[in-house]
């Protein structure tokens, strides 16, 4: 039996498997599976946090043209006990606050930088404690209570919504997000990988990434 | 047989020797210094430096005593400590991390403020560097003559002097090169850290650390140090070799030209 290979940002490991479980998935940053594809890793479908990676790979002649199919909003995650007490993003200016955003280059760090010096909150960097290479594992050390706040995707917070709650970016901040998938030249599949796309694209596939909180395109 | 094993032994060495080689073979050594000017490669040297001799100082100092009492005492139980020591060295790294949390961790047993800070990282490199030195710690303390210890005691030396002056300069080969062992061991440390401190340029990245987070973005500052990490490791694995001439036989028919 041909089983998929579904290169896919971690941001989507709570999804992508509901609108196809038969494939064997990877989660992980965009930038190390972008990296791993122009490694040669035999991926049938690459799906990222931002356009920039599959633009790159397509200019590269690495994959299809890549397709947007989901949107989503930046927010403050943090721990329910709240153990700096933290209640609006300009908090995030106080001292002290153990602060986990995203790494350089991982979609989720780069939209978290933009946004805060969108906001002139770039003073709020001075608190980052750790830098991470995908959003779950920001959301993972919010989630533990080791982390004071860390910035994620919205969709990130709803699964473990008994531990975190999120605080809204203002509008001014917000970054445009938005998730493009493509079929790496790479596939040895690129017909059932055609057919994944679809899927992803299809009335059901739009329904599963509604629900689970994407914005649609 | 002797063709056998030749190729046996040629196929082994060159699969060991190979990416080691590779690193420094991929790119000109003029292009990898260049590359360690990097301020990544800068900070994450010193963030490994610093925290690998903090970690190590903690090992010498508090797992010399422990070692002398595991290797020097007869009690119920010594197996189980013994077996304590070690287990750090078969756990995988993930595991340590989590253990780290669930013990320093904010929520954790002790609830500490360590994590995500530099001692995070002391930490994480300690629990999992100290089996290598305690390890070889106890088989040199061991190893000594126990009449020589004996004949202190009967010339009226007390336990402290008996060790000051007798078993640590008997053991100092065996202790040292369990220390460069545990060293080399430390500098590599990645699992554990990443979970536990986090990853911060200048702040908690270490070298290991610094080389993951460059090989996606930049794989030739990765490369350099990389390289360095290698020639690092390759030089304390000889100076533990050197050190152990005194206390086992098997590198006793190597001459040694130093004293």
């Amino acid at each position: 039996m041909k089983l998929l290979a579904i290169f896919a940002a971690a941001s989507l490991t709570g999804v992508f498997p509901q609108i196809d479980r038969e494939p064997r998935f990877q989660f992980a940053g965009s930038d190390q599976l972008a990296f791993q594809i122009t490694q040669g890793a035999r991926a049938d479908v690459f799906a990222a946090a931002s356009p920039k990676y599959p633009e790159q790979l397509y200019a590269q002649g690495l994959c299809s043209k890549p397709a947007v199919f989901a949107t989503n909003t930046v927010v403050l995650a943090v721990p329910r006990a709240n153990p700096a007490h933290i209640h609006s993003i300009y908090d995030l200016r106080r001292d002290g606050i153990k602060l986990v955003i995203g790494a350089k280059g991982v979609p989720i760090g780069d939209y978290t930088r933009t946004m805060l010096a969108k906001l002139d909150l770039s003073s709020a960097l001075k608190n980052v404690v750790s830098e991470e290479d995908d959003v779950k594992i920001v959301v993972a050390k919010v989630a533990l209570g080791e982390a004071d706040a860390g910035f994620v995707y919205r969709t990130d917070v709803k699964p473990v919504g008994n531990k975190v709650f999120r605080i809204a970016v203002p509008a001014a901040g917000q970054p445009t997000v938005r998730y493009e998938l493509c079929i790496p030249t790479t596939s040895q599949h690129p017909k059932l990988a055609a057919a994944f796309v679809r899927e992803v694209l299809s009335p059901r596939g739009r329904t599963a990434l509604r629900t689970a909180g994407f914005g649609l395109p | 047989m002797k063709v056998l094993f030749g190729a046996a032994a040629a196929v082994a060495l060159t699969f060991l020797a190979l990416p080691v080689l590779a690193i420094f073979l991929r790119v000109s050594p003029t292009t990898l210094v260049h590359e360690l000017n990097d301020p990544v490669a800068r900070d994450a040297l010193v963030v490994s430096l610093r925290t690998s001799a903090l970690a190590q100082a903690l090992v010498l100092v508090l797992g010399t005593p422990t070692a002398y009492l595991l290797a020097t005492r007869r009690f119920r139980g010594r197996n189980v400590l013994l077996t304590v020591v070690e287990l750090p060295l078969v756990l995988p790294p993930a595991v340590a991390g989590i253990g780290l949390f669930a013990a320093f961790g904010r929520t954790g047993l002790l609830s500490t403020s360590v994590p995500f800070t530099q001692l995070a990282v002391v930490l994480a490199i300690a629990f999992v560097s100290a089996p290598f030195f305690m390890r070889t710690a106890v088989a040199s303390f061991e190893a000594l003559d126990p009449t020589l210890i004996a004949a202190a005691r009967t010339l009226g030396a007390r336990p402290w002097r008996v060790f000051v002056r007798i078993a640590l300069p008997l053991s100092a080969g065996g202790l040292g090169a369990g220390l460069a062992l545990s060293f080399a061991r430390g500098l590599g440390e990645f699992g554990a850290t990443i979970m536990f401190a986090g990853s911060l340029q200048r702040v908690t990245q270490t070298l290991s650390l610094a080389i993951y987070a460059e090989f996606a973005r930049n794989f030739d500052v990765a490369l350099a140090m990389g390289a360095m990490l290698v020639a690092f490791s390759f030089f304390l694995l000889l100076v533990v070799k050197w050190l152990s001439f005194g206390w086992t036989s098997p590198f006793r028919s190597v001459p040694s030209s130093s004293a």
